[in-house]
């Protein structure tokens, strides 16, 4: 294993190698911080130029870095400016912006940038020693596991919305419904598309997230005074403190926890990841009130998980040749093309591929952490710029993005119809993100739900009887229930 | 009036700038990029098919061929993209004979109609529906797997989407067989794979590109090919008609169309360019390292080859009186 991962380096640190890793790295944060443009569609834009290179590796180093390079952009808009790059940055938005608010843009980003780099470099060593059984471990993750775990996803996000848990279950429930339009999952009936072919595969999430998010935050804002410098009024500091360090280390550890073991799911694993480490950041804060308000650990944690969780989702893909998400689907293909078939005999047939990219993913995470730490100052700078003349950019960005998705106008005009929607949420004060994350897990929920009782002809003594979901459903009943014994009990106090 | 003046001005000049373009085009296709919509997701067999075709594409193609990916409604919505395009041919569609066109037409309307609205340029390559099952599951063959699911309330198989060729293929087993086999429909072909690669389902249907590494690591098990012959990617694998058991469907084919009204030299130059592609030998060797056989046909035969498709796939839901719930 150590002479393979030596030899690894040997090819990971050859000049075309390192050009490579490093332009990958550029492009993804460039793709992370574009809203819309993910790192799926810039590799398949990018695969006919991988067969111009020749080697796979080289080709794969550069697509990989394309992909972890998203994960530490993806915050950057988050905390800037209140919209996610993807699903699993929904939740750096809710302290994340609010630390920009706050004049602590600079913290923010910068404890997003060392977490993620951390969080990345632990998932590569994870990569590197326990690949093979982690991978068998995610085999055992069937309909019925899926169901549990987004369960638990969701009783997360309703948690998230802060003050009001009638309010977050509000928005659970509404961004089920807005989960459920498009083609039924098993049946394949058409369900509540209005006459619309393009609804046919469901909204869009990055349609949606702009438009909550981007537009809306924009509408409401026109409402306040045009001040020159809307967000940043004052920037107190450009690096974290060292408060802030001692704040977050935990976080930034737990986080990367979370994220390594959720991330190698296929599927929703990032998303879930940044959901549960969130969760667990403000069970274990000693200030849980501070979160929604611009907590750091809010940050830290949620953006750590993520990245650890985007190096483990190369763990299928690299021992049993299951591609987890579109992304990683991308690579899988470019593989193929190139001759190299991912899976079970990809270490003792192309152990040059293999301990290539895997050490590339060592020298591509210091990269983009030097990369990345410079640029924290930048972006503060661009928060001085006018917000009449920050805000139709974003608006032109998010209409591109937006177009870039499925290259049709159509997508434009539900983004605005949602922009119009999260504004009247933002006037009754209602969080739009636990609507954003039940509707990212809503689809993951019923076909996992529907799959499992397809399998047990009906009988939902499925989600007790296997061990992993029946421990995960035990755990979400106890919760509730202690939940249910405190505020009964708060009350009976409060009586007496 | 003026403004009309102005106007006639204006429209003259557009049709002079017009001409020498229209000419140009006239004189030799192609002048510019060849645009190819895989309905599907980027990643896919049909998507790797397309790559794998625009990476040889140079050596015989005047221009390059550039991939687009337009996946949603079960490759409804890229292949009615293609259909409403310009009939140049600079817009293609690849996956002609999916089971969009084949099978789903027999149970819903299509905003398009699949035979008339698109004209078919080749066939490049047949992904048959292979059974599979799990290395350590308790029967080993076709019969050990229909005597063991005689026995048992139902037995459960992944298949790639609802009313797709591997989900018919499978209601038509259960009807043949007397078993009652229940298809867990998952999202694409790769996470059906994953399923019964975990054990998850007592079996499962997957096209062989698919399933080629998992059935080299002897994780999976292929048991039967839903083909009249033998598919030249497996070719150890036989058929459930060598089997006893009448489930025949032509799989999901892999043919390029364009729409309606192309010139017939534009499909002639394509179909052409194609052929060539597909004669070349180290593309031939690519395509058998994961797992899909060349079969080329040219535009008139690969036409006749869909309906007769087509009317099969009718006559199996037919005659095993398959329904959508």
């Amino acid at each position: 294993m150590f002479q393979g991962l030596a030899n690894g380096f040997g090819i990971a640190f050859s000049f075309t190698n390192l050009t490579f890793a490093l332009l990958g790295a550029l492009l993804g944060t460039i793709v992370g911080i574009l809203p819309g443009l993910g790192p799926a569609a810039t590799i398949s834009l990018l695969l006919p130029l991988s067969f111009k290179i020749g080697s796979p590796v080289t080709s794969i180093i550069m697509m990989a870095g394309i992909f972890y390079g998203a994960m530490y952009g993806g915050s950057t808009t988050s905390i800037l400016v209140n919209i996610p790059g993807e699903a699993a940055s929904v939740v750096t938005c809710i302290d994340g912006y609010q630390m920009a608010l706050k004049g602590r843009a600079g913290p923010a980003l910068g404890i997003a940038a060392i977490g993620s780099f951390i969080a990345g470099t632990i998932g590569v060593i994870g990569l590197t020693f326990v690949a093979p059984p982690l991978a068998e471990f995610a085999l055992k993750f069937g309909p019925p596991e899926y169901f549990a775990l987004t369960l638990l996803g969701l009783l997360m996000a309703t948690l998230l919305g802060g003050s009001s848990i009638v309010k977050g279950l509000i928005m659970v429930v509404l961004g089920l419904l807005l989960g459920s339009v498009g083609l039924d999952p098993i049946s394949g009936a058409i369900r509540f598309t209005w006459g619309f072919f393009m609804l046919q595969e469901g909204v869009d999430f990055v349609t949606l997230a702009m438009g909550m998010f981007g537009i809306g935050e924009i509408l409401i804002n026109l409402e306040k005074e045009l001040t020159t410098e809307l967000v940043t009024r004052k920037i107190t500091h450009l690096w974290p403190t060292l408060k802030d360090w001692a704040e977050s280390k935990w976080a930034i550890l737990r986080g990367s926890f979370i994220g390594f073991f959720i991330g190698i799911l296929p599927g929703g694993g990032a998303v879930i990841s940044s959901l549960v480490s969130y969760a667990v950041e403000k069970k274990v804060s000693k200030h849980p009130e501070e979160f929604g308000k611009g907590a750091i650990q809010g940050v830290a944690g949620p953006e750590s998980a993520n990245n650890s969780a985007a190096s483990t989702s190369f763990i299928p893909l690299l021992t049993l040749g299951i591609p987890g998400n579109a992304a990683i689907a991308m690579i899988f293909a470019a593989l193929l093309i190139q001759g190299v078939q991912p899976g079970p005999f990809l270490i003792t047939e192309h152990p040059d591929v293999f301990w290539g990219v895997v050490a590339s993913m060592y020298i591509g995470n210091v990269m983009l952490l030097i990369l990345n730490l410079p640029l924290v100052g930048m972006w503060v700078q661009l928060l001085r710029v006018p917000y009449a003349i920050l805000a139709p950019i974003i608006v032109l960005f998010c209409c591109i993005g937006v177009y870039s998705i499925r290259n049709t106008v159509f997508d434009i005009w539900v983004m605005g119809i949602f922009g119009v929607i999260g504004y009247l949420f933002r006037k009754v004060d209602m969080e739009p993100g636990p609507l954003i994350l039940a509707f990212v897990l809503g689809p993951i929920l019923e076909r996992s739900l529907r799959q499992a009782l397809l399998i047990s002809a009906g009988s939902p003594f499925i989600f007790f009887s296997r061990p992993i979901s029946g421990a995960m459903m035990g755990f979400l009943i106890l919760f509730i229930f202690i939940q249910i014994v405190r505020a009964v009990r708060a009350k009976w106090t409060r009586v007496q | 009036m003026k403004k009309d003046k102005k106007f006639s001005l204006v429209w003259m000049l557009c049709l002079f700038l017009l001409i020498p373009v229209t000419v140009g085009a006239a004189e030799k296709f192609p002048t510019k990029p060849i645009e190819i919509v895989v309905p599907f997701a980027a990643g896919g067999s049909t998507d790797v098919l397309a790559r794998m075709v625009a990476k040889y594409a140079p050596k015989y193609f005047d221009k390059p061929l550039v991939i687009i990916n337009k996946p949603g409604g079960g490759g409804v919505t890229g292949t009615e993209g293609v259909v409403r395009s310009k009939a140049d041919g600079y817009s293609l569609y690849l996956g002609y004979g999916s089971g969009h066109d084949l099978v789903t037409p027999h149970f819903q309307k299509l905003p398009y109609e699949t035979f008339i609205d698109l004209i078919p340029v080749c066939r490049l390559s047949v992904h048959s529906v292979v059974m599979i099952i799990r290395a350590d599951a308790p029967y080993k063959t076709l019969k050990e797997f229909i005597d063991w699911g005689k026995k048992r309330e139902q037995v459960t198989a992944s298949v790639s989407t609802k009313a797709g060729s591997v989900d018919i293929t499978f209601q038509a087993l259960g009807k043949a067989t007397g078993v009652k086999i229940v298809t867990v429909p998952f999202r694409g072909g790769a996470e059906s794979v994953t399923a019964i690669v975990g054990g998850q389902t007592d079996c499962g249907g997957n096209h062989p590109s698919e399933i080629i590494s998992h059935i080299k690591a002897k994780r999976l098990i292929p048991i039967a090919v839903a083909l009249e012959q033998r598919d030249s990617a497996i070719p150890d694998v036989p058929t459930f008609k060598e089997l006893g058991y009448n489930v025949v469907t032509v799989g999901s084919v892999k043919g390029v169309a364009a729409p309606k009204g192309t010139p017939p030299e534009v499909i002639q130059y394509l179909s052409e360019r194609f052929k060539k592609v597909c004669e070349d030998p180290e593309f031939i060797k690519s395509m058998k390292d994961i797992g899909q056989p060349v079969m080329y046909l040219g535009s008139a035969d690969f036409e006749k080859y869909l309906k007769d498709g087509f009317e099969q796939y009718g006559k199996l839901i037919k005659e095993f009186n398959i329904k959508l719930e």
